[in-house]
């Protein structure tokens, strides 16, 4: 039997399930998807904005003692959950860092605009707009979706010297049309790698750094990026793309290659709708199948299925809306007139994106008076309430902080 | 439970927000400019196939091979290899079969064929220069990995001969036409266990569960043969009776995917869906009732899993594994490829041989990578275990045939029960 079941194999899902593996237990991730991260840059915002606030966070560290006392970062120790996750990610070959000092770093987002965040993977760090060498921006022709003059010319307007040059599709792929992530694995390629770096020297002048889009390499990508710097001899960094994000791809492959090292069976395409519990204690979780729906039991049970964006809150038109799997209570207004406010980019944010699970200290979801829901269930991530992951630009730094909390909690009880 | 958010095929179209995903996973997509990949392919061209519409623009669809992986990664639900293969049907009706296709739908027909005289059958066929000209003529690939005719009869006139074990309990069998004319050693080891287990196994009426029919877009041929199968079964799932299929392909077509692709769901096929099982899930569930021996003899050696996309499609985890993980000293290894390529009768075809080839690439060299000592390969469908033989000179065995040796009643190099062998 196992210890713990994780519904859900998104960034939150996997670091709880992770961390409860590392402390002995037997854990298995079902998931209905592959998870968030194949639309993500690839990098960790911890917090980017205050909420109700346009200004931006210049050091998450000192902001956190601020945020409100139900907000997700309250109940857990970030701080700690961050830098294990930089360790991890140094352990399997995948380097994160921050800026140097407890500030955010701001990177070029794919449209050129600068964007906070609090770690990065290596190949995007010399992005760093704090730095000063001017920036040549690199685009394939050919290649949908990225556009280096665009991105240079924005940078321009915010006063970093940068530039637009292209290379030919030719270079990286024989193929007409593909897109990041086939671009991506055809950088796998050690002899196209080469001949990338050759075409780049030639349009690289010197003192420059080189930003490209992020295509370089999949599986075998610190070989590409190490390849593409020693031959040209500049500084590269690697600019997100419109989904599918390779970064963020890269970011799932290597911790689900560390789960399935300590012995975690993931299982996705499992859409669980349905569960049973002797009185307070969930007995097992059901998925769909092609035939009878499939039971999964284990002592506990961790909920990390996101918000509503990411399905683990649904709502329907009349303006009912339900956690998922369990029907847990919600904070949600049940009033629909009260989920958004006047204007799409209200920089107060939508009230239904606070909306969500309310859990107690040791993240077990809670009642309106407090008390645990189900003895064995635990939760984390998008699901959790009281903050607003992109008004805040917080998505990747709550579902680290409490997939770990979590992870560790439902691991211990 | 909450109520199935179960969406007709065509109403998911809407629900694509564009992201790509599944292009960058099709397999097939990942190799050949021919295909422009899930995206284009379902919901996008999908716009241009409105009833009324003439014809079809996108002949190209027809480089889908239907192995579902982009249905499994898209986070929208959206039934993609469906939508293909309604517009592979769209196009056959527009403009009729190729004979080739014709003939691949029918393979029970020419199970039954060959079956009249297989020495002879395979000799026809399996030769250089028939496969030559069958290449230039149908454009049935030459070296691709048909199976031969099984020359000790089939599967059902074995059973007919038979000694039963009579019993309370009672299990009904699906064993499909490849079982049946192909490999009938698989079906004798699935009797052999499930008799092991103490049921009594009654074979129903069964014909061609019409899978390769509807990868070939004859929807109207593919509803009468699953219709047929509707009735012949009906009475074993009113009586509640389990039924049990080694081919994890036809299991699918049965339970879901005929279903779903021809707007048929009923109660009838409700029960069906509810009263059958792949066999490995079928003995997963025994397992978990406490009802599944494990008078295991040791089998020392590694075999390498590969996950069909069939199976997958199931949605029911890897009940293989599971079940072949009890058996002493066997170390099973779970490879991660998405598909073997062949799928369905997608690499017979001359013209997609190559691609079907590049596709399995990934699944060879999993099943290369764990040694060369290695003798067998196991995976769920039949399909699959031809290609990965065709691809890697290993031996295909079904999950249950390899249960059935550790039960100590099957020899897997010879494929014969050892009550049988003299
Ligand atoms: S069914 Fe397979 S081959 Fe067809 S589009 Fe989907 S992933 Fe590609
Ligand atoms: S994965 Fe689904 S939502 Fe994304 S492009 Fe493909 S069909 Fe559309």
């Amino acid at each position: 039997m196992l210890d713990l079941i994780v519904i859900g194999a998104g960034l939150s899902g996997m670091l709880a399930a992770h961390t409860a593996a590392r402390a002995g237990a037997r854990v298995a991730i079902v998931s209905k998807g592959l998870g968030a991260l194949h639309w993500s840059a690839g990098t960790i915002d911890a917090l980017g904005y205050f909420p109700d606030e346009k200004t931006p966070v210049s050091s998450p560290l000192a902001a956190l003692p601020m945020l409100a006392p139900n907000h997700p970062y309250t109940l857990c120790d970030a701080p700690a959950a961050w830098r294990e996750f930089a360790a991890l990610t140094h352990a399997c070959g995948l380097p994160y860092a921050g800026a140097n000092a407890d500030a955010n770093l701001w990177l070029p987002s794919p449209a050129g605009a600068a964007r906070p965040t609090w770690l990065a993977p290596r190949a995007q760090l010399a992005g760093d707009l704090a730095r000063a060498e001017p920036m040549l921006i690199v685009g394939v022709r050919g290649m949908r979706d990225f556009f280096p003059e665009l991105i240079a010319e924005n940078l321009r307007k915010q006063n970093h010297a940068a530039r637009a040059a292209f290379v030919p599709l030719e270079v990286i792929t024989a193929r007409h049309d593909s897109n990041s992530v086939q671009l991506a694995h055809a950088l796998d390629d050690p002899a196209r790698q080469l001949k990338l770096a050759r075409e780049l020297k030639k349009i690289v002048q010197r003192g420059e750094r080189i930003g490209l889009p992020a295509i370089l390499g999949l599986d075998n990508h610190p070989n590409a990026f190490q390849t593409l710097e020693a031959e040209t001899g500049a500084a590269i960094f690697e600019i997100p793309t419109l989904p599918p994000s390779v970064p963020g791809i890269r970011l799932n492959d290597a911790l689900r290659r560390e789960l399935h090292r300590l012995g975690v069976r993931v299982d996705v395409n499992m859409d669980v709708r349905g569960f049973h519990a002797d009185g307070a204690r969930i007995a097992f979780v059901e998925s769909e199948t092609s035939g009878q729906p499939l039971k999964h039991r284990a002592e506990k049970f961790l909920l990390a299925t996101g918000g509503i964006l990411g399905g683990g809150i649904q709502s329907d038109p009349t303006g009912k809306t339900w956690e998922a799997v369990f029907d847990l209570p919600l904070t949600i207004a049940p009033n629909r007139g009260d989920w958004f406010r006047a204007r799409f980019f209200d920089p107060a944010g939508h009230p239904i994106f606070r909306g969500g699970v309310a859990v107690n200290r040791v993240f077990q979801p809670v009642n309106a008076h407090g008390a645990p829901v189900y003895a064995n269930l635990w939760a984390a991530g998008g699901v959790l309430a009281h903050a607003d992951p992109i008004l805040e630009r917080s998505l990747e730094g709550v579902a680290i902080a409490t997939g770990v909390a979590a992870g560790k909690f439902a691991s211990q009880a | 439970m909450h109520t199935t958010s179960w969406h007709s095929v065509s109403m998911t179209l809407d629900e694509c927000i564009k992201c790509n995903i599944c292009t960058s996973y099709c397999p097939v997509a990942a190799v050949t400019d021919k295909f422009p990949g899930p995206k284009y392919a379902g919901p996008q061209a999908q716009r241009f196939r409105e009833s009324g519409q003439i014809t079809s623009p996108d002949v190209w669809v027809d480089y889908c091979s239907a192995c579902r992986v982009c249905n499994e990664v898209c986070p929208s639900g959206v039934k993609i290899a469906e939508i293909n293969a309604r517009a592979k049907a769209q196009i056959v009706h527009e403009r009729g079969i190729p004979l080739r296709n014709w003939f691949f739908g029918r393979n029970e027909i020419l199970g039954r064929i060959g079956n009249l005289a297989p020495q002879i059958a395979n000799l026809g066929f399996h030769n250089p220069v028939s496969r030559l000209m069958a290449e230039k003529i149908l454009g049935v690939a030459r070296h691709a990995p048909i199976p031969h005719w099984s020359t000790e009869g089939n599967f059902r006139a074995w059973f007919a001969r038979r000694e039963k074990l009579r019993a309370e309990k009672k299990v009904a069998y699906f064993h499909g036409c490849s079982t049946n004319y192909y490999e009938p050693a698989v079906g004798k080891a699935a009797v052999a266990v499930l008799e092991h287990l103490g049921y009594e196994v009654v074979l129903p009426p069964q014909n061609c569960c019409a899978l390769p029919m509807l990868n070939n877009g004859e929807f109207p041929a593919a509803e009468k043969l699953f219709r047929s199968n509707l009735k012949k079964l009906a009475p074993y799932v009113d009586r509640g009776l389990p039924i049990v299929g080694t081919s994890t392909s036809c299991v699918l077509v049965l339970r879901e995917e005929a279903t779903e692709m021809l707007d048929l769901e009923n109660a009838q096929t409700q029960a069906l869906k509810a009263g059958m099982w792949d066999i490995s899930e079928w003995l997963r569930e025994r397992l978990e009732q406490g009802e599944l021996p494990t008078d295991f003899r040791e089998l020392q050696m590694v075999v390498p899993y590969h996950v069909s996309c069939q199976a997958r499609a199931h949605r029911m985890g890897r009940p293989g594994l599971d079940v072949l993980m009890l058996i002493p000293g066997l170390d099973v290894r779970e490879g991660n490829a998405k598909c073997c390529g062949l799928a369905g009768t997608y690499g017979y075809k001359a013209e997609k041989y190559d691609i079907a080839m590049q596709v399995g690439e990934d699944a060879f060299r999993f099943v290369r990578a764990q040694g060369e000592g290695v003798r067998y390969v196991t995976a769920d469908s039949e399909i699959c275990r031809w290609q990965l033989e065709h691809g890697t000179q290993k031996l295909g065995r079904h999950p249950v045939e390899i249960l059935a040796a550790a039960y100590g009643l099957y020899d897997l190099d010879r494929r014969q029960l050892l009550a049988e062998m003299k």
